[in-house]
């Protein structure tokens, strides 16, 4: 019996990553299948379960509302591969810091640690805390977007002209010199994010976003019977 | 349309079923090559019913827990229709011209 209780518990702790409105709705039928499809005395959540589910949580997470027109649906797809690449960012300031340095110092042999800390800290320090946090801003919006806030383009095409200005002070700032690979990165991103923009800005789009902040239509629950 | 879609209203084109026995009869359907799991098949069915190609038919306790039984949609018998229609005739086409002197009787 408390192999049972444990077991449940297991997969109540992974229904848990399903949004609210799906788990409403599914919880206690899932739960039921999983307990009937479960080995005998099986105690914990098998690894091929656990992922089965955080994969479908990630898909009910993740999918549009059916009324999002394909434009809109291929923007937030976009804005995930933003977030993605961002992370490839991240990592790629990360991991290249060494190599900028020798280029930094190969141009001016005589830097000392002092100017180089001094470099670093104007320069590579705010792009890797700036980074994660475009991550969370990329998965912001793809949120914003799905369910067709009324703010979500504007706000998405403010971020789009940081990101230009970025792009302008990175080039400004000899990163084609010191930093090529973070540039090539950073432009690809750029690239997505102008996509995007298109895409949220185009005719087929307009419809799906909500002039009243009110009005809250798109709900997937409200047009069930 | 996905093969997971297209089993999973296969399943139940003949009538009602609850998830458990959904996912038996996919694995029925496809002689044991597709095992759906309890996650996938309840997102798939979440989608199926936003999208109004199936319905819940009717709900019953047993052993104190939530069965819901699931039926076709006249909208997904239509899709299901269509898709199996298409596929027959794609393999109709296949198997016609791998064995163009027999294949095209009937």
């Amino acid at each position: 019996m408390s192999d049972r209780d444990g077991l449940e518990r297991g997969y109540r702790r992974l229904l848990a990553c399903y949004p609210r409105e799906f788990r409403r709705e599914n919880e206690e039928e899932i739960l039921g299948v999983l307990l009937a499809t479960a080995a005998d005395g099986q105690r914990r959540v098998g690894v091929a379960e656990a992922a089965d589910l955080i994969r479908g949580a990630l898909r009910a997470r993740l999918r549009p509302p059916r009324q999002c027109p394909p434009a809109v649906r291929a923007a937030v797809r976009l804005m995930y591969v933003g977030a993605v690449l961002e992370l490839g960012v991240w990592v790629t300031v990360i991991v290249t810091q060494a190599s900028v340095r020798s280029a930094v110092l190969a141009r001016y042999p005589g830097l000392t640690a002092a100017q180089w800390h001094a470099v670093w800290l104007a320069h590579l320090l705010p792009d890797e805390i700036f980074a994660p946090v475009a991550v969370g801003v990329w998965l912001w919006m793809a949120w914003a977007h799905r369910r067709g806030l009324y703010w979500a383009g504007v706000v998405f095409a403010a971020t789009f002209g940081l990101a230009t200005l970025g792009m302008l002070t990175a080039l400004a700032q000899s990163a084609a010199t010191f930093a090529p690979a973070d540039l090539v990165a950073a432009s690809a991103m750029w690239m997505v994010h102008g996509a995007a923009v298109l895409l949220i800005f185009s005719k087929p789009s307009a419809s799906f976003f909500q002039p009243n902040p009110n009005a809250r239509i798109f709900r997937v629950a409200d047009s069930r019977p | 349309m996905q093969e997971a879609t297209f089993l999973i209203l296969t399943a139940l084109a003949a009538g009602s079923q609850h998830g458990y026995g959904i996912l038996a009869d996919v694995a029925e359907i496809s002689s044991g090559r597709v095992r759906l799991r309890p996650g996938t098949l309840y997102t798939a069915l979440d989608r199926l019913r936003g999208d109004g190609l199936i319905a819940v038919d009717r709900e019953e306790i047993v052993e104190g827990r939530l069965r819901r039984y699931y039926r076709l949609t006249d909208e997904g018998g239509r899709l299901l229709a269509a898709e199996a229609a298409r596929l027959q005739a794609n393999a109709h086409a296949a198997l016609s011209r791998l064995n163009p002197a027999g294949g095209m009787a009937t």
